[in-house]
């Protein structure tokens, strides 16, 4: 008899994949199939987390062969949080979806089986322990991510689908050539087996280059960035949200997992470089959110600063207690995912209000649109990385790691990254109170839309609460101390 | 006969030479037809050397795949691109304004990327292009070091797979990787091709592309062809068991079968382009998924078909998959939704 996390597992990858092709061949009904497939796909995930909590990590041979014949899936903390984290998310765009796309009825059909595949490609990343595997998975998350990106349709919003599109292939291909490399030298694409036997020269170095590069590239970290904003700022706001609270941490994932399991011992100068990339991504991110005129252009290099949080742990993770930077990361980059969802949610409401989004022109939006407002403005606190947000909790042990190895210079980076954010939420803000010279008419604001909006954001400064639950559960396997030994 | 010991090196050094070229002309060649009708040679080439490489099923796949249908979706964006090439060169001013009133989100961030760029002075943008094509040419060249390092061959995970052989239901080893080993990568496959399909249905609705009535020989000629493919698809599934052939190869001559039906005229009919042909394209991943999913409640793990009719399973996922990959490939072609 399997185990039942097996089952649920695999309900994680195939009910939003077989979900989206019920979409696919009954369009009229594609809202309902769209939330009944949410409901169950995030019940899975929740059903995870007491199995793992009790049983430890879970290793699955799909087909019985097992590594490194067959393709294996695991599942640890690492990989629970962030597929709880996915449907948290999923679950509320999934909910704002249907009165936004009422208002664009030729998009539906198509949002419902991409966004739907979207999802089945993030779980079955998160679970896989298969290098090749997990290429496919990052070649059904780029496709549908650009196709979702296209949907809004007309030259800009095309335009940046396609530059999306290829950037997306280039470093797909760059990371296959990685996983061609490392086949060929130690015989097997699973990544604990490629852990125990990869060595440092020459061949691993190479693979390392092309697939942190490829990676990199698709996970928007300066100066690979240059993709972004368009992209993100110029689709339709609930794609906007999933592409930036959810489509670029399963890159980072990837990165992360990597570089843990099986890079980490290769370069020491490597991980101070990715750190001052980071750094520059902080800081220059946050001044171009500041400068930028509308709504959604500045939340989309809001999302290119918070990108560079997530690679400041890579020069504190040789360290001192360096596990914490790790945990911190994480712990960010669920914070993000929530809060820049609430955010990118809360323009798509601003916009259907006002028809643009134009930050110099919100005209009293916080008296007509309270709840849009409060939203985003709690999603500011967390992503500024106030108490008691997730943003706090993630920034509190990412400085605690700085302040232990002297990386004082990391520190200033991370309080000076917070300030800079504050100062654009704030901006927001200003003139949201501000009335205009002229008064403008707005239209009406489906409350799913803003309900959903508020909630991922509460759920943003929640997580400043949950730290208690959420960090013994990524322990859950021990994802950030190195492998010893061979998995059973 | 000692003149022949040297023949298979010298065919080899050819076809290196050849498709080194080809290559480098489809690349410079400043005319997109002429690029796309080299790349389709090189197509061809390069599954010449796969066969050469003894990767007879790569062979099978390259050929009708990568020089076949890629070549055949190149040219049909090809047709659709020259009218608005046209029109674009015939009023610029014209695009240009309207781009500039479209107010939308995004627009800011590239026209003011441009605006930089044209302030930047044309030193600083000659230095940037070389320090990036010397980077770039460093990275090559340790890559192919790197490469060249690995000349000797390595055997992979052959020993494994003909241990499994018998357990796999098929005597084909390629078959068994892609069906049962390696079966959950091959089923999301299926699904990377559909999710490209809808993502170009997403897009546009169908141009009236080849609308025009065929020439006669066309006419004439895919009559005759058409039912070969089709024959030739269904022996390439049902051979896949045992030698070279399988899905994706059937599915590319019956997605080519259906590209020539459509060039020499044929619709389908009103009544099926609903979800009749939404059913058809997306039974691979469903029958593959069903399957997959059902042997849970047999008490065996994901996807891990019993031995005793792993055979009749693999049979039934590939049938259904020819059929979606070629219903797929031909709509790919035809380029937008019914």
């Amino acid at each position: 008899m399997l185990p039942s996390g097996a089952v649920w597992t695999a309900a994680l990858v195939f009910t939003p994949l077989l979900a989206a092709l019920a979409c696919f061949l009954a369009p009229r009904a594609a809202n309902w199939i769209g939330l009944l497939a949410a409901g169950l796909t995030t019940l899975a995930a929740a059903t995870m987390v007491p199995t793992l909590m009790t049983d430890g990590p879970l290793r699955i041979a799909v087909g019985g062969w097992g590594a490194p014949l067959g393709i294996d899936l695991y599942a640890d903390g690492l990989s629970a949080v962030l597929l709880l984290m996915t449907a948290v998310v999923g679950l509320g765009v999934s909910a704002f979806a249907p009165a936004y796309f009422g208002a664009h009825p030729q998009q539906r059909p198509w949002f419902w089986p991409l966004w739907l595949i979207l999802w089945a490609a993030l779980n079955g990343l998160y679970l896989s322990a298969d290098l090749f595997n997990l290429y496919v998975m990052l070649e059904l998350l780029g496709l549908s991510a650009a196709a979702l990106t296209a949907l809004s349709g007309g030259g800009p919003a095309l335009n940046a689908a396609m530059r999306y599109l290829l950037v997306s292939l280039l470093g797909s291909a760059a990371y296959l050539l990685g996983v061609a490399l490392l086949y060929h030298a130690h015989a097997t694409v699973d990544i604990a087996l490629l852990g125990a036997r990869i060595e440092p020269g020459m061949l691993a170095n190479a693979a390392l280059a092309v697939m942190f590069a490829g990676l990199m590239l698709k996970t928007a970290l300066f100066p690979f960035h240059f993709w972004l904003p368009p992209a993100h700022a110029g689709a339709p706001a609930p794609v906007s949200a999933l592409l930036s609270a959810l489509v670029i941490k399963g890159s980072f994932y990837l990165l992360l997992r990597l570089w843990l399991d099986l890079f980490g011992d290769l370069s020491r100068l490597l991980p101070e470089l990715i750190g001052v990339l980071g750094a520059i991504a902080v800081l220059w991110g946050a001044l171009q959110a500041l400068q930028q005129q509308r709504l959604k252009l500045m939340i989309a290099y809001s999302t290119v600063a918070q990108v560079g949080y997530l690679f400041l742990a890579f020069p504190l993770a040789g360290g001192l207690n360096g596990t914490t930077a790790w945990r911190a990361v994480v712990y960010l980059a669920l914070a993000h995912g929530l809060a820049k969802a609430a955010m990118f949610l809360s323009a798509g409401a601003l916009l259907r209000f006002a028809h643009h989004d134009r930050i110099a022109d919100l005209d009293r939006a916080v008296h007509r649109l309270p709840l849009t407002l409060t939203a985003f403005v709690l999603a500011g606190v967390s992503i500024m990385g106030l108490p008691p947000s997730g943003g706090f909790v993630g920034k509190w042990l990412l400085l605690e790691a700085a302040f232990q190895q002297d990386r004082w210079g990391l520190a200033v980076v991370v309080l000076l990254g917070g300030v800079l954010a504050a100062a654009y939420v704030f901006k927001v803000v200003g003139y949201a109170f501000t009335p205009t010279a002229i008064a403008q008419e707005g239209g009406s604001v489906p409350l799913s839309m803003q309900w959903s909006a508020l909630l991922l954001a509460l759920g943003a400064i929640l997580l400043g609460f949950a730290a208690p639950l959420l960090l013994p559960l990524l322990e859950v396997g021990a994802p950030f101390e190195p492998i010893v030994g061979m998995p059973s | 006969m000692a003149w022949l010991t040297g023949l298979p090196l010298a065919v080899d050094l050819v076809l290196g030479a050849t498709l080194l070229w080809l290559a480098w002309r489809a690349l410079s060649s400043p005319d997109l037809f002429q690029a796309v009708a080299l790349f389709i040679a090189f197509g061809v080439i390069l599954g010449l050397v796969w066969a050469r490489l003894d990767a007879i099923d790569i062979a099978l796949a390259e050929i009708p795949l990568g020089a076949g249908v890629t070549g055949a979706l190149l040219l049909a964006a090809l047709s659709q691109l020259q009218p608005a090439e046209v029109d674009a060169r015939a009023a610029p001013s014209a695009t240009e304004a309207n781009e500039h009133q479209a107010g939308q989100p995004g627009q800011t961030a590239e026209t003011a990327d441009a605006d930089e760029a044209q302030h930047k002075p044309a030193v600083f943008r000659a230095l940037l292009a070389a320090v990036m094509g010397l980077l770039l040419f460093a990275a090559l060249f340790s890559l192919g070091l790197v490469t060249w390092q690995l000349w000797e061959p390595s055997s992979g995970l052959t020993q494994q797979v003909n241990t499994h052989l018998p357990e796999s239901g098929v005597e084909h080893p390629v078959t068994a990787v892609l069906l049962n080993f390696r079966g959950y990568d091959t089923l999301l496959e299926i699904a990377v091709l559909l999710l490209a399909l809808i993502g170009v249905w997403s897009l546009a609705t169908a141009s009236n592309l080849g609308d025009t009535t065929p020439e006669p020989v066309l006419a004439a000629l895919s009559r005759l062809l058409a039912p070969l493919m089709i024959l030739v698809a269904a022996y390439l599934v049902w051979v896949g068991a045992h030698a070279p052939g399988g899905a994706f190869q059937a599915g590319s001559v019956l997605g080519a079968a259906g590209v020539l039906l459509r060039l020499s005229g044929w619709r389908l009919p009103a009544g099926a382009a609903g979800w009749p042909l939404r059913l058809v394209l997306a039974l691979g991943v469903a029958v593959f998924a069903f399957i997959g999913l059902a042997v849970i409640g047999l008490g065996e793990p994901l996807l891990g078909y019993p031995t005793a009719w792993a055979k009749h399973a693999i049979l039934v996922i590939e049938l259904a998959a020819t059929l979606s990959i070629g219903a797929i490939l031909a709509s790919l072609f035809i380029g937008g939704r019914p």
